[in-house]
């Protein structure tokens, strides 16, 4: 993995622009060169043409001319001035020539003198016009020509001029000629080569960028493959079964080992739509965390396990689809409700002095319904009376009935399965269990029940009044031992707090030791001695709050210990379901 | 055996009602209370009763108070014969702990309650009360 300073990362990202911006301007300039030069030879290649010739035509056919007044002056025979005639003739064609020929277009000082030329034409064309009129051999015509040598004057001396400033012109050419051709002919090129060069180093730049993000993904790429190989082995290997399912049509996209080895190894196989439905169903029905589940599924064996897991969205093979965690927790319930079930046997043989209490007083009255029942029938006394006597012993009788069946209820094994329960029932129950043994122990218990009867928790109803039961005897044994001045007192309290329920038992037996607080719900905290207490109840009353999804806590109040236990209200039952 | 009279007190009314029902026919003259508050008015009131057998637990109320009460009435007024009976298993524990003459565990036999008391009460040498 590359790593960059952000100062070289903004370097890296202003070399290229500046490479850019340097090779357009080298270019631009290399282009205004390169048209400059053109325009100067084509200059030179145009005036070159020309290069002072219509000046010096144009002079020599006013010397010409001159030369050809003076005769006529001299001699003015018809000849003379026929010759006159053609040479004004040339010098009149020749004086356009001077501003329209190049050096007239390029050369201000020849462009200034075209008004000036122009009135010498006129002057010529007068003079022309003239001639033919003229008398051969007079002296007329000898003095008149003789006044034109001083008239053309002035156009002698400004084609005198022309010529000066054309020659100086070539002067000048050749200087520039010769400029151009010592210019190296290497600068163009250079600028050329600096300009592709830049650019070559621009690409050269953008492809190694290019590379440098192409490796970079490419090490992403594998690290990811790496990552899912890893990732695939783990899921291999965890023990939990890990199942992928398609949400299009709920069939197995993917299964871990753990999986196959719980269902089927085929993602084919009917019991794979089995368990996924009961799986979607568990977590639409849950009370848990959203996507957390708990269900029982019926292997393939007739073995029924006890899972409980998440369902998740993820990626996989490309789309969306769902995961399916599931943890077989058999063992580890089993194991909770053995040690359960042993904390209840626990808890029975320490009410067992309660029971026998309890039972002995239908006992007694029995007993003493017949020993009055002998003396009638000794006495043959009146049968109503004795059939009153039977039916106190028969109602006695259920009344131990009803206490047996109470231990009965309390003391069978739980099972593993989590059903709908109405909270007030069990807590009612529950308190019927220990009611006695509150009488017996002088123990004032007030019940605030403040829940309708049809509101419903979700758990394992023996294993929830088991809680309730352990709560209230911890209430009794706190007691123990202690010199009051009140009568003691427990108070049982139960309310609905919107989607929750609330249950607290609260006694005035001083409360709890700050460090006892803090590991009250470990196993095997408690402050009885060994005859009274495994430990383990509020260490198991924990775990079977929290299978509920509830929480327990407890705190010390003004006189005593609290307990709170806060379950989840189970959500109605649709009128289907529970018809 | 008759002419004896019994306070009787629990707080579990059919059993009280039996064993007023048993003593009654037995010839004794007979008192039943629910309540140890009653029981006591009644001791207070000037009841004298030959015997007095009370539950150990009357509610929140101690049966052992109710003896002890007993115990500090008048002379005259006290019961010749204290007996406890409970429903808790009592296995180190006798009557002499409480202070009476006789500790009965529940369910007790009325025959040999009857007994006890009747033969108690003639080696003391009580005589019947007047009826």
């Amino acid at each position: 993995m590359i790593s960059w300073s952000n100062k070289a990362r903004v370097k890296l990202r202003i070399l290229p622009l500046a490479l850019i911006v340097t090779t357009v301007c080298l270019f631009a300039a290399t282009t205004l060169l390169y048209i400059w030069q053109n325009q100067q030879r084509a200059v030179m290649s145009a005036t070159v043409q020309g290069s002072g010739w219509v000046a010096y035509q144009a002079q020599l056919e006013y010397v010409k001319s001159r030369v050809e007044m003076e005769r006529a002056v001299a001699r003015p025979t018809g000849t003379a001035l026929e010759a006159l005639q053609l040479r004004l003739e040339l010098l009149r064609s020749r004086l356009p020539l001077l501003y329209q020929a190049e050096e007239g277009k390029l050369l201000n000082e020849i462009a200034s003198l075209k008004s000036g030329v122009q009135e010498f034409e006129v002057m010529l064309d007068t003079m022309l016009d003239r001639l033919p009129t003229l008398a051969p051999s007079e002296i007329a015509t000898s003095e008149e020509i003789g006044t034109w040598l001083d008239t053309v004057e002035p156009l002698g001396r400004t084609l005198q001029s022309v010529l000066m400033a054309a020659v100086a012109y070539n002067g000048d050419l050749y200087r520039r000629e010769r400029e151009l051709a010592a210019m190296p002919a290497i600068v163009p090129l250079a600028l050329l080569f600096i300009s592709g060069a830049s650019l070559a180093g621009v690409l050269l730049l953008q492809a190694w960028r290019d590379r440098q993000r192409l490796a970079a993904v490419e090490a992403a790429t594998a690290a990811l493959t790496a990552m899912e190989e890893n990732l695939r082995a783990v899921i291999e290997a965890v023990p939990a079964s890990m199942t992928v399912i398609d949400p299009r049509n709920d069939t197995v996209s993917f299964i871990n080992p753990a999986a196959a080895t719980m269902v089927d190894a085929s993602p084919d196989h009917p019991d794979w739509q089995r368990l996924i439905r009961a799986a979607l169903e568990a977590a639409r029905l849950g009370d848990g965390p959203r996507g957390t589940l708990k269900m029982t599924f019926a292997k393939a064996n007739g073995d029924v396990v006890s899972l409980c897991g998440t369902l998740c969205s993820v990626i996989f093979e490309g789309r969306a689809q769902t995961l399916l965690v599931l943890m077989d927790e058999t063992r580890v319930r089993d194991a909770d409700l053995q040690l359960l079930q042993a904390a209840k046997l626990a808890t029975l043989g320490e009410l067992s002095t309660a029971i026998a209490h309890e039972l002995n007083q239908p006992l007694a009255v029995i007993r003493m319904a017949v020993a009055n029942a002998h003396r009638m029938l000794a006495a043959d006394g009146d049968r109503t009376a004795i059939a009153g006597k039977l039916d106190r012993v028969s109602s006695q009788v259920e009344r131990a009935k009803s206490i047996i069946d109470q231990i009965r209820r309390y003391g069978r094994i739980p099972s593993d399965s989590l059903d709908r329960f109405s909270l007030r029932h069990a807590i009612e129950l529950a308190v019927g269990f220990v009611a006695q043994q509150y009488r017996a122990s002088g123990i004032r218990l007030t019940i605030q029940l403040d829940i309708p009867p049809e509101l419903m928790v979700v758990g394992e109803q023996a294993l929830f009044e088991q809680v309730i039961v352990n709560l209230l005897v911890n209430a009794r044994d706190a007691f123990q031992e202690k010199a009051l001045d009140h009568v003691p007192s427990v108070w049982l309290r139960a309310r609905s707090n919107g989607a929750e329920a609330v249950i607290e038992v609260e006694d005035d037996a001083g409360g709890i030791g700050e460090e006892m607080l803090l590991k009250l719900f470990e196993p095997f905290s408690t402050t009885k001695s060994v005859e009274k207490g495994t430990g383990l109840g509020l260490s198991l009353a924990r775990s079977v709050v929290r299978q509920m999804n509830g929480q327990i806590t407890a705190g010390n109040m003004w006189a005593g210990a609290c307990f709170t236990v806060v379950l989840p209200v189970s959500a109605a039952v649709p009128a289907r379901e529970a018809a | 055996m008759g002419g004896f009279s019994i306070l009787i007190c629990d707080d579990e009314t059919d059993l009280a009602g039996e064993l007023g029902e048993f003593f009654t026919t037995s010839g004794w003259s007979t008192i039943v209370r629910t309540t140890a508050p009653d029981a006591l008015e009644a001791l207070h009131g000037g009841l004298a009763p030959t015997c007095l057998l009370t539950d150990l637990r009357i509610g929140e109320f101690d049966g052992a108070e109710l003896v002890t009460a007993a115990r500090r009435l008048p002379p005259h007024l006290q019961p010749s014969i204290l007996a406890i009976m409970t429903g808790h298993v009592v296995d180190s524990t006798g009557a002499g702990d409480f202070g009476v003459d006789f500790l009965y565990v529940k369910p007790i036999d009325p025959d040999v309650v009857l007994n006890d008391l009747e033969l108690l009460l003639s080696v003391r040498g009580d005589a019947p009360q007047e009826g």
